[in-house]
């Protein structure tokens, strides 16, 4: 029970940050809710991959990128909204930020502590693994959102024509 | 032609079409598309070639085989999602319909002159977002609240410092040592998840539109310009990881 609760909240919490970050970039008001949508979608994929799959990030944020990218070319049809207005922002929730944070505080870090080579290495060590992972993942979501756009053109080039409704 | 519209005037909206397109951040490739789609619903052939603050258009006449070009400058507007979805749907209702340029400049002036959300709710919407984002992260109650307040206060500096045209490398350093400073609030409280809050705050900065947009113009052949929003969106990182290091340096005592 605390296990569904956790992946719905995990999708719930993804949602307003979603909402909020895809704020920012001024989407048209229709497509919020497929933007809560797709953010709740990519990360609880995420979390249940990482976590009862046993997934790394970097190939847990791939497949929830993929599902996010899928996603936003079934809604964007249904609000005639072009890919990146509804996956960029809901991509942004599964940014690694606590890795990229750990990587500026490591540097820091390393930086403070040149004369003292055993502190020295566990911050170099710190920021190459933090560095590695984010890099990766924001590699690894870019790519996944966009593998549609790649596979589908067609599709995805004529989401936003109204024409067909008539 | 296929229109009584004459072909400078029609030349003419397509590049202004194309800059306003690219100046609220949209995709190379679907610039591209959405210009030339207009240009065949007016019997014109489009052609151009996208810098970062450039688009050099050519647009020849088929029938007549006159041929206009002009290299026209990208204004850098702020992002708009809205600008995006329904430019693109106009260049397509263009196409449909066969629209006259008198409607067309009309509808234009319409979309881009259109209010944005206003910037009160859209600080609140990125002040939650920003907190769900640090309980995403594991962080508690306390560091949530602190978040908000965190985010309200850096965005409001940074809308207010963008405002006044103040350089962009410079207001996004600004807002992440402030927003990140005022989370270190957190650190007062012992059983708090303050390294998340601090972590957290400035996440509200990450330029997702230029980092995605490069990495598809790259991918679809664009590479210059793809290489050139990478590289814009690889400096303001930079620039927010300057902002969390002042804060850093004054409190990593407390965070070791």
């Amino acid at each position: 029970m605390m296990t569904i609760l956790n992946v719905i909240f995990d999708g719930l919490f993804a949602a307003i940050a979603g909402i909020g970050f895809g704020a920012i970039s001024d989407p048209p008001l229709r497509a919020f809710k497929m933007i809560a949508i797709l953010s709740a979608l990519g990360h609880a994929c995420r979390y249940c991959l990482m976590h009862f799959l046993g997934f790394d990030i970097a190939t847990a944020s791939l497949f929830g990128a993929i599902a996010i990218g899928f996603g936003s070319m079934w809604f964007g049809k249904k609000v005639y909204c072009p890919l990146t207005v509804l996956y960029i922002p809901a991509l942004l929730p599964m940014i690694p930020g606590k890795f990229a944070y750990n990587m500026v505080f490591s540097l820091l870090m390393s930086l403070q502590t040149v004369k003292e080579p055993g502190m020295l290495n566990k911050y170099m060590e710190a920021f190459f693994s933090n560095t590695l992972v984010t890099c990766t993942v924001v590699f690894m979501l870019a790519i996944g959102a966009t593998l549609p756009i790649l596979l589908f053109p067609k599709i995805t080039f004529s989401i936003t024509r109204h024409k067909n409704k008539f | 032609m296929t229109t009584d519209d004459s072909f400078n005037s029609v030349c003419d909206f397509i590049a202004e079409y194309a800059a306003h397109l690219m100046g609220v951040g949209v995709h190379t490739s679907r610039v591209v598309r959405n210009s030339k789609r207009i240009g065949e619903a007016f019997g014109v052939k489009v052609q151009m070639c996208a810098f970062y603050n450039n688009i050099m258009i050519s647009i020849t006449d088929d029938e007549t085989h006159e041929i206009y070009n002009k290299v026209i400058g990208i204004s850098s507007h702020s992002i708009s999602f809205e600008h995006n979805s329904e430019l693109s749907a106009l260049s397509w209702e263009i196409y449909d319909y066969h629209l006259p340029l008198n409607t067309i400049k009309e509808k234009y002036r319409k979309i881009v002159e259109a209010p944005r959300i206003h910037p009160l709710f859209v600080l609140l919407l990125v002040g939650f977002a920003n907190a769900s984002f640090c309980r995403l992260f594991d962080g508690d109650g306390i560091s949530m609240a602190i978040v908000f307040s965190a985010t309200l206060i850096g965005l409001y500096l940074k809308q207010q410092m963008l405002a006044k045209h103040i350089n962009s490398f410079i207001v996004f350093i600004v807002s992440a040592f402030v927003a990140s400073l005022a989370a270190s609030v957190s650190l007062i409280f012992k059983d708090t998840t303050s390294s998340t809050a601090i972590a957290t705050s400035v996440l509200y900065l990450v330029p997702g539109v230029p980092l995605i947009n490069g990495m598809i113009d790259i991918v679809e052949g664009h590479v210059l310009i793809g290489f050139s929003r990478l590289t814009e969106a690889a400096l303001l990182i930079m620039c927010i990881a300057i902002g969390l290091s002042f804060t850093l340096i004054m409190v990593k005592n407390s965070l070791i």
